[in-house]
């Protein structure tokens, strides 16, 4: 048997007014869209921010004094960058009170980089015999040490394992690639070992247009891993005391600075999409006002054949979550695609590291989206919904009239 | 049986209060036909909403087979409309999202109706000689044929009392004695009371019982 549902009749009157239902379905879905997009986009660097700093392993990093900026940089962005100091320094911070385990780094600008089109690659060497950030990775994923002109590579840079890239006229072989991390750093370095480095710029003299200058005497940075019970902050404030010329940087710094970043980046989009919501939510109140007050003659004929008050309420909010949910779908698209569309601009902009949320939390944060919208949709209509039921029915056919 | 008793409605337009209806009184039997003739705004109109629940009254009461449906809560006195009374008005009351077959279905959405109640939509619309527009839009029907399925509309309940507003207002001679003997079938074979509210004398002439309203206060004409 054919049965007339609210739903139903619900569905009918939101496609009697096409432009009208239109033009509410794009509000649900720019701000649903624009609040997602967000929210992904920020839980994406908190998840970068968690995985980079995770991987790193360091809870200091000692670097030239006058380079602590570029350092950051290279850390947060993975911007290449090339700086020396003396290989003393890190016999000095080794022995510093406080100081588990340290290990040198060397930070090696390409001077060109033909293999891997316009993905700019940064060149980290580090000692095998004392380091701890990139060894355990090697010893979980590819189960031995890097030798000779072995490299492994960042997940974002164009090359596969048994690929060779030459620089400086050394040519290295790729031997693994690392998982995505979201920081530049890890993603589109070339990790080789100190040994390697120093024998690539002593050949560079021979081999290479550009030469460069380094010699075992050299490193960039000292990564430090501080003892149980001291803080990285006062390890670092002890280094600096101790060896001059020097900036210790604690990692929680360099995660905080970028913390107070996404902080104010998330109070920008917080309150655009809080505007925006309340823009929507008015107009949203506003077109069911209006649907209200067009159709009082045709709610006042349904309460007249026997529609009870909280009818004619399911009726309208009905309505407005049908809106809703549609919209809100819509939304989700259009986020994920303002997502994929700005990502990269956005991401070069801030200098901020970036890795999509996992599957789980992009499910939750999607249908938080959709429960969001049917939210807005409700309380939009709630008012005018609550006026339609309340209306007696006489009155609503008089006046419809 | 309806029994009103001084029934009193008043409106206030402009700062001044007009008394719609002014402490109307009479009975109607179970399966009686009355009509109610009167001038525009003699509170005809206001009279048929008030016995049937639609506009709550200043004072009085309308006791329907014993119940004062006006001391009713408002979801008892809506499933009482649903179940026993039905309206014809004087103006288009269709929905033009609807259908003619969903539009005479549509109280059974406010309601529990049996499965028979597709089946009788369409003996009803056949009834109203509208068979073959069982799924057009009221858009695409002539002002007659949208008023003879609202009338259909009104038998969907199988309802004891059918208030009618100028039931016949628009429609031609032919349609309109279909109508009527339609309203005398359902009153014969149903016992089906109606109210009807008329200008037309002729019609008035038909019912058993015939009062005049005049602002706002009622006279039975005696035949």
């Amino acid at each position: 048997m054919k049965r007339i549902k609210i739903s139903g009749l619900a569905l009918k009157n939101l496609r009697r007014k096409f432009v009208r239902t239109a033009v509410l379905l794009l509000l649900v879905a720019v701000v649903t869209g624009t609040l997602l997009g967000a929210t992904i986009f920020i839980s994406g660097m908190r998840n970068a921010l968690k995985i980079g700093t995770y991987r790193l392993g360091a809870d200091v990093l000692v670097v030239p004094e006058k380079n602590e900026a570029q350092a950051k940089a290279a850390l947060l962005s993975g911007e290449p960058t090339s700086f020396f100091m003396d290989r003393s320094v890190y016999d000095s911070v080794k022995n510093i009170e406080g100081v588990k385990r340290a290990s040198p780094q060397l930070f090696i600008k390409p001077a060109s980089f033909t293999c891997c089109y316009n993905v700019e690659a940064f060149l980290v060497a580090f000692d095998p015999a004392s380091d701890f950030t990139v060894t355990p990775w090697l010893q979980k994923n590819l189960k031995k040490p890097l030798i000779d002109n072995d490299v492994i590579t960042g997940s974002s840079l164009p090359v596969l394992k048994g690929d060779s890239l030459p620089f400086f006229g050394t040519l290295f072989n790729v031997v693994g690639t690392m998982e995505p991390t979201g920081m530049k750093f890890f993603d589109q370095s070339v990790f080789m070992t100190m040994d390697a480095a120093y024998a690539m710029a002593a050949n560079s003299k021979t081999k290479s247009m550009q030469p460069i200058d380094i010699d075992t005497s050299k490193i960039s940075a000292v990564m430090v891993q501080v003892q149980e019970n001291f803080t990285p902050d006062r390890v670092a404030i002890r280094i600096e005391h101790s060896v001059n010329g020097v900036k210790a940087i604690a990692s929680d710094e360099v995660v905080s600075n970028v913390r107070r970043q996404l902080a104010g980046l998330l109070k920008g989009i917080l309150g655009i999409s809080a505007l925006l919501w309340v823009i929507s939510l008015l107009m949203m109140g506003f077109a069911f006002y209006m649907i209200v007050n067009e159709r009082q003659r045709e709610l006042g004929l349904l309460r007249a054949m026997g529609a009870k008050r909280a009818q004619i309420f399911a009726l309208i909010l009905n309505e407005a979550v049908l809106i809703s949910v549609t919209g809100g779908l819509f939304g989700i698209a259009v986020g994920f695609s303002l997502l994929l569309a700005f990502k990269d601009i956005m991401i070069k902009s801030l200098k901020l590291p970036y890795l999509l949320p996992s599957g789980d939390i992009l499910i939750e944060l999607v249908f938080g989206a959709i429960l969001f919208s049917i939210i807005t949709g409700l309380l939009a209509s709630l008012l005018p919904a609550a006026s339609a039921s309340r209306m007696e029915p006489y009155e609503a056919i008089r006046k419809g009239e | 049986m309806i029994e009103v008793r001084h029934i009193i409605k008043s409106y206030t337009i402009d700062g001044q209060t007009l008394k719609a209806v002014d402490g109307v009184s009479f009975s109607i039997k179970k399966g009686e036909v009355l009509s109610i003739i009167g001038h525009s705004g003699s509170g005809k109109t206001t009279l048929l909403s008030l016995i049937g629940g639609l506009t709550r009254p200043d004072s009085g009461e309308v006791v329907i087979d014993g119940t004062n449906i006006w001391a009713m809560g408002d979801n008892s006195l809506s499933e009482f409309r649903n179940r026993k009374i039905s309206f014809i008005y004087q103006f288009a009351s269709l929905i033009p999202t609807l259908t003619a077959l969903e539009n005479i279905m549509l109280p059974t959405a406010f309601g529990h109706y049996g499965a028979d109640t597709e089946q009788y939509a369409r003996e009803l619309l056949g009834l109203m000689g509208l068979e073959n527009k069982t799924n057009s839009y009221p858009s695409h029907l002539s002002g007659g044929q949208q008023r003879r399925i609202a009338i259909a509309r009104a038998f969907i309940n199988r309802p004891e009392i059918v208030l009618a507003d100028e039931p016949t207002g628009d429609l031609d001679e032919d349609t309109e004695e279909e109508v009527i003997r339609l309203f005398t079938s359902m009153n014969q074979d149903q016992q089906v009371t109606f109210i009807i509210v008329t200008h037309n004398r002729d019609i008035a002439a038909k019912t058993q019982r015939q009062l005049t309203m005049s602002n706002g206060v009622v006279s039975e004409l005696v035949k």
